[in-house]
């Protein structure tokens, strides 16, 4: 029913290429793949070079931790630290930077940065915190395979690269030289020096040491090594000399050195220079280090050569221009008697005498010649002050007598000798000291001792120490006196008093008071002569007392030190005392006040008159206390005479007129004798008020 | 994984038989044939084209980067001077050597069992949904989806290395003392755990089920 149908055809899509189908999401593999790859090249490239280093021992390499560095900077790092085979040694195997595994050459030095503290400072410090390291040391540029390298201990004298020069050096002994001594110039560190060793013959050490540029250049075969070692003593023909070295050359020892002439030659390869043990010995041997060409000649000195030496200097005004030989003794029998004469040899250095540097002996000898023509003489001469000494001197000596240098064909020419006083030091320090000796210090000394105690006993008494005291109050009275208020009223009222007393004086007629008051006077004139004439004495006291005082001079020290010492305490006491300290002031305020009373004394003029009138008035007292005496006899019978006046009025009987006149009279009486007798009282309460008129 | 039951269960008709398609975003059944979504405009597909590509994809990326991620250092540090470089395994190792067990298995866990299980898994599952695959066929559909969730649902927990050294990175800078700073690997680790991330995510669970059909997409 259904028409048949064809056949589904079949119907294949199209083919989609392979690549269509791919998600974009594929790159992000591929991205991440190249991405690690290429971080993973990285490591690899920058993986750095293999090399194995071989130590004594690695103390504090840690792999993977130990950097390698070149001029402080990171080069690489430890990867393994492990043993030789034999357990010999340890071998640190290491990867560095290609660019510098690219250069490092054969000789390249490695060795582990530790910390160090020692004489001459602290280095290695960052190391505490960070660990060791291994420092590499080559100069760059000169590339090899070679990637197996032996470490060294201890840092390398010599860096690589560094410039200077390596040097040999010869001692007997090393005892003050250790490694890595310091080499200084001049005080400043140029160089160090390696460790000594023996010889083989073991008669002396050397050692190397290394001169850094541009120092070496100084070196020359005129150049001289001391050792400055500690610090060196030495009382020779120069005195007593001191040298301390620097301190780091105190403890680890050191060697200067300098040049010390200048025609040296350059070094050759192998010279070997000598270590002295001083510096002076060093630059002596100077001489020593030219004697090639040093031209000997003779001197024959009369009398003892007892401190000559050999090697004693010759000098030629001052300088050093050789050395003495020998000295032996010649037999000589020129005039018949056999003599024993004393034959210096001396060498004498053309060069320090100024001839050229080619001089040769018979230049030499010819100016020689010509000098002792002109009066060149050698003759002895004490090196220093304190050393029996000798050096032997070319005197210069135009008044000496003709001589000439004496040329004998078969030994040394012959140079002329003179005899030189030669102060004999000893007997003169002797003399010295006996005359010291002789000196009377100690009767000197006892007498200043004597002295000093008298004075010290004086002044330590109770009684000078009480003095000030006394003063003191004695002026504080003064004070009193002048200043009250009466001694203050004085001048006025003595004026007044004083024109009443004149009055009192006229009439008692007492000018006879005035005479005896200018004898008194006269007689206190003739103290005053006197005293003068005790002044007068003083000048020779004070002599006295200087001559004392000179022998004072020069006593014994410390007991006079002592006395002296206690003396000045016991001032000081004395001095130093309250009423002391006050004194001045009083008594400056006592004549202060004295002054102002004088002064209104002497503007009242009453000076003149008080001059004139004390004497009166002394009398006039006396006169009115006499007077006084006979007062109250004066007032009894005053009495008496009213008492019967009163009775005789009794009996007359009361009422008279002369009754009454009578008791008038005897009232007047009554008065006059109670007036009489209230002076006579007030007199005798207050003497003063007959001058004062109170 | 299989239950007894899975196996009486007779063969459902499924969407794509039926001839419909659900959309992704917002559920909506669209008759087969319709490019887009009526109601929220997304892409209709009946299953994702391409996705086990892009599973391989990232799966591979994510592997190409676990590599380094293992080799180089994860952490460095530095502590007056010295630079201590741990990658994951010496880290695991170091902390072993403390006698840190615990954080030892849960850094090893985290960063080593987990991404590693998540290859294997994710490998497993791409290779097992692809059509006319001999492996585990017809077998154990179920646990296959559970495999799916556990990988997708674990992801993000192998970040937790990555966390740690962020913020000990962060919080350690005290200059000269000790200080700490994230090597390649942590970059590395990172990104392969979001490049697995991704293939989890771009892995199409449907696909699962097809194996009940034996239908080719």
């Amino acid at each position: 029913m259904s028409q048949q149908e064809p056949a589904a055809m079949r119907i294949d899509p199209p083919k989609r290429a392979f690549w269509r189908n791919l998600s974009m999401v594929w790159l992000v593999p591929i991205v991440a793949l190249a991405v690690s790859l290429g971080i993973a090249w990285q490591t690899y490239a920058a993986r750095g070079v293999q090399i194995e280093i071989t130590f004594q021992n690695a103390s504090g390499v840690t792999p993977g931790e130990t950097t390698i560095r070149y001029r402080d900077v990171v080069i690489g790092t430890v990867e393994d630290v492990h043993f030789t085979p034999d357990l010999a040694q340890v071998v640190v195997k290491a990867s560095i930077d290609r660019a510098v595994a690219e250069t490092l050459p054969e000789d390249a030095q490695f060795w582990v940065v530790q910390p160090e503290v020692s004489a001459r400072g602290i280095t290695g410090l960052s190391t505490v915190l960070s660990g060791v390291y291994i420092e590499a040391s080559f100069p760059p540029g000169e590339a090899s395979e070679v990637r197996r390298f032996t470490g060294a201990d201890a840092p390398p004298l010599m860096r690589a690269g560094q410039e200077g020069t390596r040097i040999t050096l010869r001692t007997r002994d090393a005892n003050r030289i250790s490694e890595g001594a310091p080499i200084l110039f001049r005080g400043i560190e140029v160089g160090q020096i390696e460790a000594p060793r023996l010889i083989l013959s073991g008669d002396s050490v050397v050692f190397d040491a290394f001169i850094e540029a541009p120092h070496d250049r100084r070196l020359t075969t005129a150049t001289r090594f001391w050792d400055t070692s500690g610090f060196n003593v030495s009382l020779g023909a120069t005195g007593l000399s001191l040298n301390v070295g620097n301190l780091a050359a105190l403890v680890t020892g050191g060697i200067a050195f300098d040049t010390v002439f200048s025609n040296g030659e350059p070094l050759n390869p192998g010279y070997v220079f000598d270590l002295f043990p001083d510096e002076q010995t060093a630059r002596q041997s100077l001489f020593r280090g030219v004697a090639a060409n040093a031209v000997e000649i003779a001197v024959e000195f009369d009398g003892s050569v007892n401190g000559l030496t050999t090697g004693a200097a010759v000098r030629f005004r001052g300088l050093r221009v050789g050395e003495v030989r020998a000295i032996g003794a010649v037999l000589s029998d020129d005039s018949g008697a056999r003599d024993v004469r004393l034959r210096t040899t001396l060498a004498i250095d053309p060069q320090a005498l100024g001839l050229p540097d080619g001089a040769g002996a018979e230049e030499t000898l010819a100016f020689l010649e010509e000098a002792v023509a002109d009066g060149m003489r050698a003759r002895l001469a004490t090196s220093s002050l304190f050393t029996a000494a000798l050096i032997v001197e070319l005197a210069e000596l135009p008044d000496a007598a003709p001589a000439t240098l004496e040329r004998p064909e078969d030994s040394l020419a012959i140079m002329p000798s003179v005899y030189s006083e030669l102060p004999d030091f000893t007997a003169t320090a002797e003399g010295v000291l006996e005359r010291i000796n002789a000196l009377p210090v100690e009767d000197l000394l006892n007498q200043a001792i004597t002295l000093m105690a008298s004075v010290e006993a004086v002044v330590s008494s109770e009684g000078t120490r009480q003095a000030p005291d006394a003063a003191l109050a004695l002026i504080e009275d003064i004070r009193g006196l002048v200043g009250g208020e009466d001694t203050q009223a004085l001048p006025g009222e003595l004026r007044e008093g004083l024109a009443e007393l004149r009055a009192v004086v006229e009439e008692l007629r007492l000018r006879g008071a005035i005479d005896r008051l200018a004898s008194v006077l006269d007689s206190a004139d003739t103290i005053a002569a006197n005293t003068a004439t005790a002044s007068a004495d003083f000048p020779a006291l004070v002599q006295d007392m200087q001559t004392l005082v000179d022998r004072a001079q020069g006593v014994e020290i410390e007991e006079l030190a002592a006395a002296a010492t206690r003396l000045l305490d016991s001032t000081e006491e004395l001095v130093g005392s309250d009423q002391m300290r006050e004194l001045p002031p009083a008594l400056a305020g006592a004549l202060a006040e004295v002054q102002q009373v004088l002064a209104a004394l002497r503007e009242g003029e009453a000076v003149e008159n008080v001059n004139r009138t004390l004497a009166s008035t002394r009398s006039a007292a006396d006169s009115v206390a006499q007077a006084m005496e006979s007062l109250p006899a004066l007032s009894a019978r005053l009495d008496r005479l009213v008492t019967q006046a009163d009775s005789l009025i009794a009996s007359y009987g009361a009422r008279s007129d002369f009754n009454a006149e009578a008791l008038d009279v005897m009232r007047e009486f009554r008065a006059t004798a109670r007036a009489v007798t209230q002076l006579a009282r007030t007199i005798e309460r207050n003497p003063n008020s007959l001058l004062i008129g109170r | 994984m299989s239950g007894p039951v899975p196996q009486q269960i007779p063969p459902a008709l499924t969407a794509r038989a039926a001839g419909l398609v659900a959309c992704e975003s917002c559920g909506r059944v669209h008759r087969d044939g319709i490019a887009q979504c009526q109601r929220c405009g997304a892409t209709l597909h009946s299953r994702r084209p391409g996705s086990l590509q892009k599973v391989w994809a990232w799966l591979f990326a994510g592997i190409v980067v676990y590599i380094p991620a293992n080799i180089y250092p994860m952490l460095l540090t530095t502590s007056f001077g010295r630079t201590t470089e741990n990658t994951i395994i010496g880290g695991v190792i170091e902390l072993i050597d403390y006698g840190s067990f615990g954080v030892a298995l849960i850094v090893f866990v985290a960063s080593v069992l987990i991404p590693v299980g998540k290859f294997i898994a994710i490998g497993y599952l791409a290779l097992v949904v692809r059509p006319g695959a001999r492996i585990g066929r017809g077998s154990g559909l179920r646990g296959r989806q559970h495999l799916y969730e556990v990988v997708e649902f674990i992801g993000r927990w192998s970040m937790i290395d990555v966390f740690v050294v962020a913020i000990l990175a962060a919080l350690v800078q005290l200059d000269f003392a000790a200080t700490i700073s994230p090597g390649i690997a942590a970059v590395s680790f990172s990104l392969s755990v979001a490049f697995t991330m991704l293939a989890a995510q771009s892995f199409d669970p449907r696909l699962i089920w097809d194996a009940e059909e034996g239908t080719a997409p």
